[in-house]
């Protein structure tokens, strides 16, 4: 039994979690934007008190027997009634401890990262905005409240990918990824609404009770889950709408690593381990996902193999990888996606700071580049990206290693084995991809030594530290893989004796491979895929993907509807009206001619209708 | 509540201080342009913590009518004097306390004829707060039509972009409607056999055979729906928007347009409930093309205020959309979408309006850059956007949740092309800000200087107003549904 | 009665006509109005003929009021004249057309 005391210091400690990120974002806003040391000191002491209260919460209810459940009617009607508050269960908090120690690392990165930036103060309003709109994702109690956070986080990830609104490319990303995920929060919102007009509440704890289930057809059902998926599709970035991800990559490096791979593209995979058993009521819609996971995890491993941009293959590893997480969801286990998503947050985050030093210091994004540049030299980085890719690639005895056999172990338990095969096809490319710009930078030819003196020069300690928390964290976190399980409480996949030999050769093969192409002396440096090169520019254009949205935006939502409805209002409406108008004037143009303005002659008629008059009375 | 206070007629005291405002502004000789500013600021200021009193003060836990003042004016004709607040106005009167007091501080600087201005400002402000808490239908159209009236001189005088065209439309389109109401009123005073003028007097159930209220129904909607934007009858809207000076353009899309819909509802879906019932699919339809068509006309505009005016176009439609449900929960939504709708794009005429002044240009493809020379006037218009967009925290979102979650049980279609509307009014909304606010600094307008803080007051005033009722949305549904609720109960089934 | 009452009646009518045949053919606004005042004093010979002939004083009493609509219209007629000379400059009423395109 839980005490009241134990309730409320649960609510006190989730008030102050929320509201510390939320005051520091009001009071930079309207007060501090002309002092950036200021802000920047606000928002991060605001959210180190967050992770603070974060982590105690998680302590002091570990092991957590029955949620802890707070919530208040927030917005009422006739028949529908939305709860508001917080929901502490396992799931959530382990979410809510993660988001908050990685926002922390990643804004004292930031301190190094965006020094001198002349938006010094609105970066960490927009920063302290999303931590809170994150961490109340996290913990919201119903789904309505959920998708509003939703909302939020898409909004920052839009004002912080188009952070540096003077550049074209890093506004027209941003656009681009508020609009797809746009698109995929209508279907998202279609589903919440379907589901509280037919329940009438969107309490998650209710929507997860068999019983609620039982209330819906089947048929019903499947189209509820499939709905919200496509909510999960946007914000997740998984196929068909996956394309904004990597072009979410011109914002700054500490935005791509918090919000585009660590924390706000895992909130739709975060979505599904909420909704879990609602989802998994509907076997045909689970289905639906897992073909989705695997195909946008299968199609983003081949674009990371061609592309020269370091943190555009990250982000195309970190589709794959969320896929990967969709993929263990789908296939019945709610633990290997939740695993996988924790420790690839991680990971992912200490990928791209890393690659954000070289990025700081060689101002360039390119990988050959900064190997040319001399990029090893920057030690920490190069071990910490080292250990990453190792454990992105699933090489024991990391994090990635843990998580990914629980999933594969998960797909192993369905009864068809195309799905397992197609992961360990991942895994290979993975390996691959990982280890592509580790060698690139590692063993760099022709080595440019005047670029060597080129540095940004910032504070790298502020830097540094939190890489080297990350990889801590990597380092450690995969053998706590029981006690998590037994705090989630969720059922961990069935046992597979020859599982782990298989993976893990797979992996090594991959990482043989990269090194025979890109490590050893006499290595060419250019992978068997881009030598064939229509497959190059296949994967490089991602499968035409964005061509197809680019000419169906063009042609059918500019050209076929835009057009012709104001083609309609100009020609039709306002013609028709414009019409009328005409008419009106020319008849009064008629008539006018019998107004001469002659008073002689109006007289005169006047005097000839009174004679005619008398005739017709007298006469007649 | 305290009788003594209930007792103070509040409702003409707005009327009044918007009258004394008006003669203040008269006496005062026009080469005291400084004195009129003020003399007008202190007067929507009053009028505007009224109105916030009211709606304070209004008993949530009882509904209904409150602050009743009732006064005979002709007995022969059966014509009162009948003021009150219900669930209905009362957002409405305060939506028109707010976009009358920042559109006075909007207008500031202006220094062209500003006696005039304010003059005319005031007697269309009268007319509009005359028009919501007006009972008694001859009252009505007499405030309606005192509205109407200054829009022409405001326009022609102060305007820009093709003034006399745009004012002649919008004054054509509005008189035509007028003239679908007037002989509809006449026709249902006539057929009321003798109950008077009075609203409450009028809808008792038994009064119009079903006949007459599909009959006059169809009348009073187009009427009113010409003013409310409706499509097809909404291209007065854009012209009339764009010619129309700032606060004007604000009071206009922000209060005149909710004169339309709210004429829908006190009037013809009041007196001809069982026209309502009858018409309402075909409403829905017409409400539903215009919320797709308002954001895809929208997207090929190239001028500021044109962009705006068409997000209008497609906000009323769920205005029209929530109207045309049938449902206690589609009226309460219609009304809380007019209220939010009103301070959003009150917002975003605002903004557009201070870039307008400051750089001679509505012209997005001119503009450009503009975040980097304006910062916080080009904030306004982006939190304005989003609000516009739907996203969660402005109170939009839940007015829009409202309405497409009644439109969800009653036409799914309707519910469904409305969500995807809001999929393009955010491709809409983010192109125009990318064009006009993001990219390289625009060295053309370089030296301007950003809004001041006293002229950004306004601004701030009605983004404090969307973020209030978007984080604490029972505020304002708590007002709206008892009386909707009393209201729905009473129809016959 | 020594002059025969159809004599009055056609003493009225030449009036009339003379005055009607002024207002028709002049082209200058001040000889119009002279042309008007001479119907109305037509008018009023008639009632005089009219009163005396049946022995009642209404007819009378309408020529007062004639005689008063008379002065007023002639004192806001030659106004108007004024008024109009000063616009157009000129009496003619043919000119008087600005409200014609």
């Amino acid at each position: 039994m839980i005490s009241p005391l134990l309730k409320e210091f649960g609510f006190a400690a989730t008030a102050i979690t929320l509201g510390m990120p939320f005051a520091s974002f009001v009071v930079i806003t309207l007060f501090t934007r002309a002092h950036p040391r200021l802000s920047a000191g606000l928002s991060i002491s605001a959210v180190s008190i967050s992770m603070l209260s974060a982590l105690s919460l998680l302590f002091r209810l570990w092991p957590l027997e029955k949620p802890l459940e707070y919530s208040t009617l927030w917005y009422g009607g006739h028949d529908f009634s939305l709860f508001f508050g917080f929901l502490l269960d396992p799931s959530s908090l382990l979410m809510f401890s993660l988001v908050a120690v990685i926002c922390l690392l990643v804004q004292v990165y930031s301190l190094g990262y965006m020094e001198g930036d002349p938006g010094f103060s609105r970066y960490y309003a927009f920063q302290s905005l999303f931590a809170w709109a994150m961490l109340s994702l996290a913990v919201s109690t119903s789904l309505l409240q959920l998708y509003i956070f939703w909302e939020v986080v898409g909004l920052c990830s839009y004002l912080l990918i188009g952070f540096w609104y003077e550049r074209f490319s890093a506004t027209q990303a941003g656009k681009k990824a508020f609009v797809m995920t746009r698109l995929g929060d209508a279907s998202f919102f279609v589903g919440v609404l379907l589901l509280l007009v037919h329940l009438g509440d969107l309490s998650i704890m209710e929507l997860n009770d068999a019983s609620t289930a039982a209330r819906l057809s089947p048929g019903f059902l499947t189209l509820c889950v499939l709905l919200v998926f496509g909510g999960i599709i946007g914000k997740s970035a998984q196929f068909p709408l996956m394309t904004w991800l990597p072009d979410a990559m011109e914002g700054p490096t500490p935005v791509s690593a918090l919000l585009h791979s660590a924390t706000m593209v895992a909130a739709g995979v975060f979505l599904f381990v909420r909704l879990f058993p609602f989802f998994s009521r509907s076997e045909t819609a689970m289905t639906v996902c897992l073909t989705v996971g695997t195909i946008s995890m299968l199609m983003a491993s081949t674009m990371a193999m061609v592309d020269r941009d370091i943190k555009k293959v990250w982000a195309y590893s970190t589709i794959s990888q969320l896929g990967y997480m969709v993929m263990g969801l789908a296939a019945g286990s709610s633990f290997a996606g939740y695993f996988h998503l924790t420790t690839h947050a991680l990971f992912k985050a200490l990928l791209f700071l890393c690659s954000g030093v070289w990025i700081h210091y060689f101002e360039t994004n390119d990988m050959y580049e900064i190997a040319r540049k001399n990029g090893r030299s920057l030690k920490t980085p190069l071990v910490c990206t080292v250990l990453a890719a190792a454990s992105l690639s699933g090489l024991p005895p990391l994090a990635g290693f843990f998580s990914k056999e629980t999933i594969l172990a998960s797909l192993l338990d369905r009864p068809d084995p195309i799905w397992f095969a197609a992961a360990l096809l991942g895994v290979f490319m993975t390996a691959y991809y990982a280890f592509r710009p580790v060698f690139i930078i590692l063993f760099p030819r022709n080595l440019d030594p005047q670029d060597e003196e080129h540095r940004g020069g910032a504070p790298y300690l502020a830097m540094a530290l939190p890489l080297l928390v990350l990889a801590g964290l990597t380092l450690g976190i995969g053998w706590f893989e029981r006690s998590l399980e037994s705090f989630l409480g969720m059922a961990p996949p069935g046992e597979h004796a020859w599982l782990t030999p298989v993976s893990v050769s797979v992996a090594f093969l991959g990482v043989f491979l990269t090194w025979f192409e890109f490590g050893r002396r006499t290595a060419p440096q250019m992978g068997f895929v881009e030598r064939i090169r229509p497959l190059k520019t296949f994967f490089l254009r991602r499968w035409f993907l964005d061509d197809l949205y680019a000419f169906l935006l063009k042609q059918v939502v500019y050209r076929l509807l835009a057009r012709s409805f104001t083609q309609n209002d100009q020609r039709v409406i306002d013609g028709g009206i414009e019409g009328i108008a005409r008419l009106a004037v020319g008849s009064g143009r008629i008539c006018s001619y019998i107004q001469s303005g002659l008073l002689r002659l109006n007289l005169m008629v006047m005097l000839l209708v009174v004679v005619l008059m008398g005739l017709y009375f007298f006469l007649l | 509540m305290n009788p003594t206070l209930s007792d103070f007629p509040f409702l003409s005291a707005i009327m009044l201080s918007c009258i004394l405002g008006l003669v203040a502004i008269l006496v005062i000789p026009g080469r005291q342009k400084g004195l009129i500013r003020w003399v007008s600021a202190f007067s929507s200021g009053l009028s505007l913590i009224l109105g916030i009193f009211l709606f304070a003060a209004y008993d949530r836990t009882q509904g209904g009518l409150q602050f009743v003042e009732k006064i005979v004016w002709m007995k022969s004709l059966g014509i009162h004097y009948f003021n009150a607040v219900d669930g209905f106005n009362l957002p409405l009167l305060l939506l028109t306390g707010i976009v009358h007091f920042t559109g006075v501080l909007t207008m500031w600087e202006l220094e062209e004829r500003v006696k005039e201005f304010f003059a005319l400002y005031f007697v269309l402000v009268t007319g509009v707060f005359g028009f919501f808490m007006s009972m008694d239908l001859f009252f009505l159209f007499v405030w309606y039509d005192v509205s109407l009236f200054p829009m022409y001189p405001l326009i022609v005088i102060w305007g820009s972009t093709r003034k006399e065209y745009g004012a002649m439309k919008l004054f054509l389109y509005l008189l035509a409607g007028s003239a679908l109401i007037l002989p509809a009123m006449i026709y249902l005073f006539v057929q009321s056999g003798g109950v008077g003028f009075d609203l409450f007097g009028m809808m008792q159930p038994g009064t119009f055979s079903p006949f007459q209220q599909k009959f006059a129904f169809l009348f009073l909607y187009l009427g009113f729906g010409i003013l409310a934007g409706v499509w097809p009858f909404h291209t007065w809207s854009p012209s009339g928007h764009v010619a129309a000076p700032t606060s004007v353009s604000m009071l206009h899309a922000g209060v005149l347009m909710k004169l339309g819909a709210f004429g829908v509802l006190r009037v013809a879906i009041f007196l001809c409930p069982e026209g309502w019932q009858y018409w309402a699919p075909w409403m829905a339809v017409l409400a539903t093309i215009g919320i797709v068509y308002g954001v895809l006309v929208g997207l090929t505009q190239t001028d500021l205020k044109y962009v705006v005016a068409y997000s209008s176009v497609s906000h009323m439609g769920i205005v029209g959309l929530g109207l045309a449900t049938v449902t206690a929960q589609g009226l309460t939504g219609a009304v809380y979408q007019m209220f939010a709708h009103g301070i959003m794009t009150a917002l975003l005429f605002s903004s557009v309006g201070y870039l307008h002044d400051k750089t001679d240009t509505k012209s997005i493809p001119e503009l450009g850059g503009m975040s980097r020379i304006m910062p916080v006037a080009s904030a306004y218009f982006i939190v304005g956007a989003f609000a516009g967009m739907g996203v969660p925290g402005f109170a939009n979102f839940w007015a829009e949740l409202t309405v497409i979650l009644s439109a969800f049980k009653v036409y799914p279609v309707s519910g469904v092309a409305a969500v995807s509307a809001l999929v393009i009014s955010a491709l809409f909304m983010l192109r125009v800000v990318q064009k006009t606010f993001y990219g390289e600094k625009n060295q053309r307008f370089a030296g301007l200087p950003d809004v001041s803080p006293a002229l950004g007051f306004p601004r701030m005033v009605l983004i404090a107003t969307l973020v209030l009722f978007g984080f604490f949305p029972s505020l304002m549904l708590d007002v709206i549904q008892p009386s909707v609720f009393a209201f729905m109960e009473g129809l016959p089934k | 009665m020594i002059v025969p009452f159809s004599h009055v009646f056609i003493l009225a009518a030449a009036v009339f006509f003379i005055g009607l045949a002024c207002v028709l053919a002049r082209r200058n606004l001040i000889m119009i109005l002279i042309g008007i005042e001479i119907m109305m004093n037509a008018a009023a010979i008639a009632f005089v003929g009219g009163a005396l002939h049946w022995g009642r004083l209404d007819g009378q009493a309408f020529v007062l009021f004639i005689l008063g609509v008379a002065a007023t219209e002639v004192a806001v007629g030659l106004a108007l004249v004024v008024a109009a000379h000063r616009v157009t400059g000129s009496v003619d009423p043919d000119r008087y057309n600005l409200l014609r395109r």
